[in-house]
């Protein structure tokens, strides 16, 4: 770990102020991944910038006309256990609550959340090449051990997935990112936050230099009655994905009005195909149904050697989630949301 | 033989561990919680290649660093007289010559050390060494390299293959097991201090303080004496703390280079690369059995990895040649050098891998004879004599772990067939297996120190891994003489106390009970010297003679001819009385065979549709001798089949056959079991004294808790959904397309 230089911003202003001088600066929350990548001598911020201290961006409030705004700076575990969240975002709650462990989920902040990057063992491995780390050097792992790699979106140049539960629920509830930057405010809805690798592999979203997330708006439609988050790992806590679904259903009776879908661990971002929700519109919710969706959202995918079954897997998933949207009374609370 | 016919029944009683305050409150020291005075910190950076020699080291960037005050390398190092030359590199069996050659074993081997004046001065440092190589390529392909290493005999053949060629009832199968790592809680750490040019005080995380002691004393050609090895507290071994590993060479010569004390504290990745692991393994077990189910002839063949530079033999047949009364076994292996770093003993070692092979393949051959697999253990037990020696077993009551484990977990509810039980898309599965390990007893010596007030201390240099040794220790001292709990002490993990081996291979708590059982005779017999002076009942008095109590000795009967001890003191005037007394196994050993045993049961429950796996239930009942403490006991059995329960489904390091690196060596990236993947797990235990074996009648408990638990599950999966797996970890994905 490097020397450093610490500073504490009292306001987005100062923040973005300091970031301009400093343009290698960078910013912490949580830290909760920031910390780990340093100490893996990964990442040396010469200047680092906690924003915990800037006010106004620790809570969760109602907006008029629907929906909440998420202060970037709540906790994941604040916001997990929030009632506004619990009763009218159960869907958010369950995906939270599914990721890391109890004391990460105390000190991650919503913001940081959105800004984790992946937990591809290359990108870890120092001495081995990574697009993403080291752009230009190749990707270690298309031809490597690629069990919890990418089958949707990949590129040549990375097959790295986005590791967020909370981001694949944020993705179903068609979430927006608030973001204060150099130029002033602007908004982008989740589905164009993260983004694909491409031959880009070291950009994981949007972002410019410099901005900051502020908050996470969440739109009125809540989906509080048929939800579920169904997470498929190696071990039942405390591991990322190997897949995992967010389903939010609209029903009358059992016919489906609308649908949400968005996979987790398959891709550089959380995976939703429109066109695969709009095949359950006025469909009943039944496994057929949702098979058929399923096939459509892995319409393309491609397995590596060690990740084929993924692919199957996420068919199985995405069905057994439908119908588990159905009743999400039958599921257990916490970290067990499949059972 | 005192101790069974006097009070059997105190040894059961729950109760706390006499270390517990000091670990809860944090007053315990575990080895990297030491300080000494000017002390400074070491970290080791590792090679960015697997194989190959270095041709040059980069350190100038390191040395520029505040607070560095040396850098460690192969060119540039402390002699070690027991490392001057590859002769005698060779004859130190030390393992990896770390800075003592420039050849690289392994990715991650250490080529420098970093010593500075803080643990982030020297970190930061260390990640500024660089190195040139000349590579070579590296083997880290088990899959690939094992077909070609031939296989030799392990143990004599019995009988012949030809006598059961035509058995009607037959499984023959493969079987592999993927890389595991120990990780226990508390990282590998040494503070090293040399107090004088030949006078060293370690503060290390280990297994054996003696062992340690005596490797340096070997290597830096100093009296044992000398050596002054603590260990007090250790935050779990499971094996990885019975070898010196190099880190704590590494920490003592830089302590030598600088000339202070040196710390040095593992990282997580470093754990899963320089403190050994259980080896990857393939297997292949052909077993064979009558139409009444009697077994007939056994082939079990198995190679493991291992490193380029030293061979480890884990013993992975073993287990084929003890369990079942078979006339005709054959059992052969190999190791397969990788460029990895050398494996260990891990929890069960052998055993453990070689019971998941032979327990799924009895499992096949109970579904081929469709009799119960319960039934067909209990009809092929070796029950009285250990089949390889021939001897009887001292004691040996694995039918009866079997019966109660069937019992506790309702086996009778079990459906003959598999894939008969569902709740909706849940298949649910009963499983079962059995484990056994030699149950071993070594030399120890224990002391006692007697205050006038009658509180003793009993002392030896064994360590507590975890395991409760010194709530064992002061249940027997108290059983053996009489006095209270609270007025015993514990003293335990310094090299300096009464010698002890190291704890491993479930050997600790029988060798110690043997050591503390004589010091509490050698107590009484100085006690009754001094006695005898007042009141001559005493005079040529043993130790069967002697009752002693919290505050006095009498003759015979309590009470009788009581003298306090505050009179003894006073008019011998003591200030303390000392003694101590040594133990070791005998003659009983070429009599008997001995063995501890397990029975393990499981109720699984696997979604159809994803894979995944549930454990609803795990009972396993253990026949462990005496049971000296119920409480550390059962948690010995239960850690274990948490371990086995990894084991099963997700514990693997896995490797990149390109790099040789490890993949995700930390605890996010490599999955042991949490407390969500713990069903409740049902422990039991036979509780009847070996007699034989030691004075407290106890079996070793740490090996059989894990050894055939995987099985137990894989078996359970299998009876759930039809499906045979033999490649653990058995993860989601092999479910759904197996």
């Amino acid at each position: 770990m490097n020397n450093f230089t610490y500073t504490t911003a009292g306001s987005i202003t100062a923040a973005l102020q300091h970031t301009k001088r400093h343009p290698q600066a960078m910013y912490i929350a949580g830290g909760t991944n920031l910390l780990d990548l340093w100490k893996y001598n990964l990442l040396h911020p010469q200047t680092l910038v906690d924003l915990n201290g800037v006010p106004g961006y620790h809570t969760i409030e109602a907006k008029e006309g629907g929906g909440l705004q998420l202060g970037a700076l709540v906790t994941n575990a604040a916001t997990a256990y929030h009632p506004l969240i619990e009763q009218r975002y159960p869907l958010l709650s369950k995906a939270i609550l599914a990721g890391a462990s109890a004391q990460i989920r105390n000190m991650a902040t919503n913001g940081g959340n959105l800004l984790q990057r992946t937990r591809c063992y290359y990108y870890y491995d120092g001495d081995v090449p990574c697009n993403k780390r080291e752009p230009g050097t190749g990707c270690s792992a298309i031809k490597g051990y690629n069990r919890i790699h990418a089958i949707l979106g990949a590129s040549e140049h990375c097959i790295a997935v986005f590791p967020s539960d909370m981001c694949v629920a944020l993705a179903a509830l068609e979430a927006v990112v608030q973001i204060t930057g150099q130029q002033g405010k602007r908004s982008i809805p989740f589905a164009d936050f993260h983004r694909l690798p491409g031959n880009a592999p070291e950009k994981d979203n949007a972002l410019q230099a410099g901005d900051i997330i502020t908050s996470i708006d969440l739109p009125a439609k809540e989906f509080a009655h048929h939800y579920s988050y169904l997470k498929l790992r190696d071990r039942h806590s405390y591991a990322f994905a190997l897949v995992s679904v967010a389903t939010a259903l609209e029903l009358e009776g059992n016919e489906i009005k609308e649908a949400r879908i968005a996979l987790g661990g398959v891709a550089h971002k959380p995976w939703r195909i429109p066109e695969a929700e709009q095949l359950l519109q006025g469909k009943p919710a039944t496994a057929e149904s949702f098979a058929q969706a399923a096939d459509k959202l892995l319409e393309g995918a491609q397995g590596y050697p060690h990740n084929q079954f993924k692919i199957e897997l996420a068919k199985k998933a995405i069905i057994r989630n439908g119908l588990m949207a159905l009743h999400p009374e039958t599921q257990l609370p916490g970290a067990q949301p499949s059972a | 033989m005192r101790f069974f016919e006097n009070q059997p029944a105190v040894t059961n009683a729950p109760e706390g561990r006499v270390e517990g305050v000091a670990k809860v409150t944090g007053s315990g020291k575990y080895a990297a919680e030491y300080h000494a005075g000017n002390m400074c910190y070491a970290v080791m950076a590792g090679s960015t290649i697997a194989s190959g020699t270095i041709k040059s080291i980069h350190t100038t960037d390191a040395r520029q660093v505040a607070g560095v005050l040396d850098i460690i390398t192969h060119t540039r190092k402390p002699l070690v007289p027991g490392m001057a030359d590859a002769a005698k590199i060779k004859e130190s069996r030390f393992g990896l010559p770390v800075f003592h050659t420039d050849n690289i074993y392994f990715k991650g081997q250490p080529i420098a050390l970093v010593i500075a004046e803080t643990l982030e001065d020297a970190t930061y440092a260390a990640s500024l060494i660089s190195a040139e190589y000349t590579t070579t390529e590296a083997k880290v392909d088990f899959d690939k390299a094992h077909a070609a290493v031939p296989l030799n005999a392990a143990g004599k053949e019995r009988g012949s293959a030809d006598a059961w060629r035509d058995a009607p009832y037959q499984s023959e199968a493969e079987y592999t097991i993927e890389h595991e790592v120990h990780n226990p809680m508390e990282m590998h750490a040494t503070i090293a201090h040399w107090e004088g040019p030949d006078k060293l005080k370690l503060y290390d995380k280990n297994q054996g303080v003696n062992n340690v002691q005596r490797t340096f004393a070997r290597l830096w050609n100093i009296p044992a004496d000398n050596i002054e090895v603590f260990s007090e507290f250790v935050g779990g071994g499971f094996g990885s703390g019975l070898r010196v590993w190099p880190h704590c060479l590494a920490a003592i010569m830089a302590a030598k280079q600088v000339n202070r004390p040196v710390k040095l504290v593992l990282t997580r990745p470093q754990m899963f690369l320089l403190t050994g692991y259980r080896p990857k393994s393939w297997q292949k077990v052909r077993m064979g059995a009558d139409a009444g189910g009697r077994f007939t002839g056994l082939l079990h063949q198995a190679r493991h990895s291992t490193s380029v530079y030293e061979s480890f033999n884990d013993g992975i047949t073993r287990i084929s040649r003890m369990v079942y009364n078979i006339s005709n076994v054959k059992t052969e292996q190999a190791t397969v050098p990788l460029n990895m770093s050398t494996p260990t003993w891990m929890r069960g070692p052998g055993d453990c891998s070689g019971a998941f092979a032979v327990e799924c393949t009895v499992d096949e051959l109970s579904y081929q004879l469709k009799q119960d697999p319960v039934a067909l253990r209990l009809k092929n037990l070796a029950i009285t004599h250990d089949p390889e020696s021939g001897k009887p077993w001292s004691t040996h009551y694995l039918n009866e772990c079997i019966e109660k484990g069937a019992a506790l977990i309702n086996w009778q509810q079990r459906k003959p067939l598999p894939g008969q039980d569902k709740e909706g898309d849940w298949a649910i599965g009963y499983g079962m297996a059995t484990g056994m390990w030699n149950a071993g007893r070594g030399n120890a010596s224990a002391g006692i120190t007697m205050q006038r007030d009658g509180a003793i201390t009993v002392k030896t240099a064994m360590t507590d891994i975890g395991t409760g040794t010194g709530t064992g220790i002061q249940n027997i001292a108290h059983e053996q003489t009489g006095i209270a709990k609270n007025k015993i002490k514990i003293e335990l993990g310094n090299s300096h106390l009464p010698p002890a081996p190291s704890q491993g291979g479930s050997t600790g708590l029988s060798t110690i009970s043997g050591a503390v059982a004589a010091t509490c005779n050698a107590l009484k017999q100085k006690l009754a010297g001094y006695a005898a002076a007042q009141d001559d009942t005493y005079k040529n008095a043993q130790a069967a003679d002697i009752v002693l109590s919290d505050t006095g000795i009498s003759w015979q009967t309590a009470g009788n001819h009581f003298i306090a001890y505050t009179s003894l003191f006073e008019k011998n005037n003591l200030t303390t009385v000392e003694v101590e007394a040594s133990s070791g196994p005998g003659a009983e050993r070429q009599q008997y065979a001995f063995c501890s045993s397990a029975a393990h049961f499981c109720r699984v429950k696997v979604h159809t549709k994803t894979g995944k796996v549930k454990i609803d239930k795990m009972v396993t009942v253990a026949d462990g001798g005496s049971i000296v403490n119920e409480k550390a006991a059962a948690n010995q059995i239960s850690g274990a089949v948490v371990g086995g329960i990894g084991m099963a489904l997700m514990e693997e390091q896995a490797t990149d056959q390109r790099y040789g690196s490890l993949i995700g060596n930390d605890l996010a990236g490599y999955h042991f079991a949490v407390n969500a993947d713990a069903p409740v797990i049902e422990v039991a235990f036979i509780n009847k004294p070996d007699k034989n074996i030691n004075p407290s009648g106890a079996k070793g408990l740490g090996e059989v808790g894990i050894i055939g638990c995987a099985a137990a599950i894989v078996n359970a999966i299998y009876h759930a959904t039809g499906k045979r797996l033999r490649s653990l970890p058995v993860t989601p994905d092999k479910i759904l397309l197996g």
